[in-house]
């Protein structure tokens, strides 16, 4: 885990904190009246692999789009790098590498050509074209197709191609929305040590996933953000700590009904500690508890004597979504954290 | 508060954009994409050509008759038909450019270039220049062509340099309402659609292929307020070197001035207008729909 220490970024000379984003109480209202954004609050230091979680339409990518000034906030403050994205754009596009959640790449040119355009684009001097090009191409693996077409090219290599295009004037900053989606595992985890090293070479990373796995695996600290709203911030093993153990989801026969009695099972026992938390799934029952691995024999036990028939179980570590089911409850009455008005946040939250 | 990085630390090696720099690197790009995709360029050539090559055939004889009852010098339908023609490319030429745009849009590079540091009226710019030299490109083969078929330009190679200036003059207000299409549909058969939709009523409403006095009253009435007319007019008045323009009278210039000088005003304020009119919907669309 490469936790960062956020207490003590990136310092200037008058030893104060230095932040490659610094955004205050954004609000971003379409103005067809939807409100995607609603009072964020981002600082990220110098340095820092940022990020940045939620669901589909929680306001990922309306946030990433503000702060490369491709949408103007409605209120609040944004510095990148310092410019004011309201007052300053041009320096603050100069000063930043963006790639959009959409694989943007010009298909009727090759690799080369594509990367040349993009040097072109971001002011990188003739002379260091060259040198430039060959490195990012190097980078990201794509040197011995670097005079083919791009519309040949795979999903992955044209990511690839679209990421190197996002480097060339080597930023201090880089934004990657979604990086990964849409890709096979071995493309998802090369991508993952390019970003890594770029990372390691001082490069700050601002991330937006869906999943847990690469913020997890990648970040130095996350915010998730749901319905326009920062929810929860901290590093990974953090946020994953607040849904408090791991998770066993049990199977059963007979549907809601079924699913009810054993939730009711749980409930009313101690099989496990006090702290547990059951919600009524689609297939049976779903149990979050610190000791959920120890004692699971004993509510499959429990259920069997109840007349109940499991038809599978499955011990797991949390998900992005249970981390989003933990913060969510978090802010519900505590009698209603743990009935099934919860499945109905956490069904809410997948969509 | 955050404290701005310095250029110096942040270990940026870039030099700023330049409005022509910017012009130049989008121009190369469209140039090199025309290349690439030779398909788009023979094929807004190949229906004209088509034309061409059937309408001499099959109307040449009965044409003759309409183009000449003036009882001037006999001039050939080939020589008339030219003129036509070149604007006929210009149009269909003019299409591809919002057909382009349509492609970044959905391709993601429009906007990948709306978060770069180019100049925005740059990028449009370079993106149009190298679409009307193209154009200029199509019209000088469809004269050389012409040629070969027996078609005269009166007043020679300069004229023929008139021809694709007036093929590129007419060009650009095509091109501009085919972007605002683009930007209005954002879908590359809509856009098609609406373009084709447009280019052959405006071609055989107008003077293009019949002296207009051969044709119904309502055909006249519509071609005085053709763009097409002014076009094809504009060309034909270089490729015979006399007045031909019928719809707007003007005397005050001499010989084919007269015709020249309405059309390159009328094409001139249309350019202007429907040129505003795409940057408006251009403008509009890069800044997004936010309060």
């Amino acid at each position: 885990m490469n936790t960062h220490d956020n207490t003590n970024p990136a310092a200037d000379d008058a030893g104060e904190p230095r932040y490659a984003i610094d955004a205050q109480n954004v609000q971003l209202t379409y103005s067809d009246g939807t409100r995607a954004v609603n009072g964020v609050d981002i600082q990220i230091p110098e340095g820092e692999f940022f990020g940045f979680l939620g669901p589909n339409g929680a306001g990922k990518t309306t946030t990433i789009k503000t702060l490369v000034t491709l949408l103007s906030p409605t209120s609040g403050e944004i510095t990148v790098n310092g410019f004011d994205v309201r007052t300053d754009p041009r320096a603050v596009r100069e000063s930043v590498g963006y790639m959009a959640q959409e694989t943007s790449v010009d298909s009727e040119l090759t690799a080369r050509e594509n990367i040349r355009f993009a040097c072109e684009a971001y002011g990188v001097p003739r002379s260091a074209r060259g040198d430039r090009i060959d490195e990012l191409l190097d980078l990201v693996d794509l040197a011995g197709v670097s005079d083919k077409q791009a519309e040949e090219f795979s999903g992955g290599m044209k990511k690839r191609l679209d990421a190197a295009m996002a480097l060339v004037h080597q930023p201090p900053l880089v934004f990657l929305d979604e990086p990964t989606t849409g890709l096979d595992p071995k493309a998802r985890n090369r991508l993952w040590e390019y970003f890594q090293r770029i990372n390691d070479q001082g490069t700050t990373i601002f991330l937006t996933t869906q999943y847990l796995e690469e913020a997890d695996q990648l970040c130095d600290r996350l915010s998730v953000i749901l319905d326009g709203e920062i929810v929860a911030t901290g590093p990974p093993a953090d946020l994953k700590r607040r849904v408090g153990g791991e998770i066993l989801d049990v199977d059963l026969e007979d549907g809601k009904d079924a699913s009810d009695r054993a939730a009711a099972v749980v409930r009313e026992t101690d099989i496990f500690n006090s702290e547990a938390m059951v919600e009524v799934t689609e297939d049976g029952i779903s149990v979050t508890s610190e000791n959920a691995r120890e004692r699971g024999t004993d509510l499959l036990v429990a259920l069997r004597d109840e007349g109940l028939t499991v038809t599978g179980f499955n011990i797991r570590a949390p998900t992005l979504d249970d981390v989003f089911l933990a913060i969510t409850g978090d802010e519900m009455d505590d009698d209603q954290a743990v009935t099934g008005d919860e499945a109905a946040t956490a069904a809410e939250v997948e969509q | 508060m955050s404290t701005p990085s310095t250029e110096a630390d942040a270990d940026v090696h870039r030099v700023s954009n330049s409005f022509v720099g910017d012009v130049w690197t989008n121009f190369k790009r469209w140039n090199l994409k025309a290349v690439r995709n030779p398909f788009v360029l023979v094929v807004s050539l190949v229906q004209p050509i088509i034309f061409l090559l059937l309408f001499t055939e099959v109307f040449g004889q009965i044409a003759g008759g309409a183009i000449n009852r003036g009882g001037g010098a006999g001039i050939s339908y080939e020589t008339y038909l030219v003129p036509a023609i070149a604007i006929q490319v210009s149009l269909a030429a003019a299409i591809t450019s919002g057909i382009g745009l349509v492609n970044d849009i959905e391709e993601g590079m429009f906007e990948k270039i709306l978060a770069t540091p180019m100049n925005r009226t740059a990028v449009f710019v370079g993106k149009t220049a190298a679409e009307v030299l193209r154009i200029v490109v199509q019209v000088g083969i469809i004269l050389g062509l012409g040629v070969l078929l027996g078609a005269e330009i009166a007043t020679g190679l300069i004229g023929a340099v008139g021809i694709m200036l007036v093929g590129l003059l007419f060009s650009l207000w095509f091109i501009a309402l085919s972007n605002a299409a683009a930007v209005i549909t954002k879908d590359q058969e809509s856009t098609i659609i609406a373009a084709n939709l447009l280019q052959f009523p405006l071609l055989f409403l107008s003077s293009a292929f019949l002296p207009l006095d051969a044709l119904p009253e309502w055909i006249q009435t519509f071609a005085r307020f053709n763009p097409v007319t002014y076009g094809v007019d504009a060309a034909r008045a270089l490729m015979l070197d006399q007045d031909v323009m019928t719809v707007v009278e003007v005397t005050q210039f001499s010989g084919i001035w007269n015709t020249l000088v309405p059309a390159i005003v009328v094409l001139a304020v249309l350019d202007l207008v429907l040129g505003a009119v795409a940057v408006f919907l251009l403008t509009r669309a890069t800044s997004s729909d936010v309060k």
